[in-house]
């Protein structure tokens, strides 16, 4: 998430926020959160509920406890997945900004 | 994979404040992150 947050100016001039889900508790979370002075959304999924539900009904990724990067648009369609192998396994943000970068475009021609 | 809607989802942030990931729609673009956690 350090690595997103390199480029959260890049991010917001996509019309894109970012929503990072965690398991950790939320007291530990926002401990965490405040003390990085991380300027996205952060949010406890205390008993992973909501890991498991896009695990569930997306099936696209099995999640166990590897990182997952989704982008949905403004329609909330997912746009692009990228499931971890590894635990440091993320996609480098030129990757996520290809993407935004085409949904902005994609509007224009509508 | 084509049109896939992602799953809505409603979160409480770090400052407290509700979440839904429905909120954004046609608003924003989201990119969700699962972490695997820091603590």
């Amino acid at each position: 998430m350090a690595q997103l947050r390199l480029d959260y100016a890049e991010f917001q001039r996509l019309n894109a926020e970012i929503v990072a889900i965690g398991p950790d508790g939320p007291n530990a979370f926002r401990r965490f959160w405040e003390s990085q002075q991380m300027p996205f959304i952060g949010l406890a999924d205390i008993g992973s509920k909501v890991a498991e539900l896009y695990h569930q009904e997306v099936n696209i990724f099995k999640l166990g406890r590897m990182p997952a990067v989704l982008v949905v648009d403004k329609r909330g369609v997912i746009r692009y997945h990228h499931y971890g192998r590894s635990m440091a396994d993320i996609p480098a943000n030129s990757e996520v900004l290809t993407v935004l970068q085409e949904i902005v475009e994609d509007e224009k021609h509508e | 994979m084509k049109d896939v809607l992602a799953p809505d989802f409603e979160l409480t942030d770090t400052t407290g404040r509700a979440v839904r990931l429905s909120d954004f729609r046609g608003k924003k673009n989201v990119v969700l992150v699962f972490n695997r956690g820091f603590a």
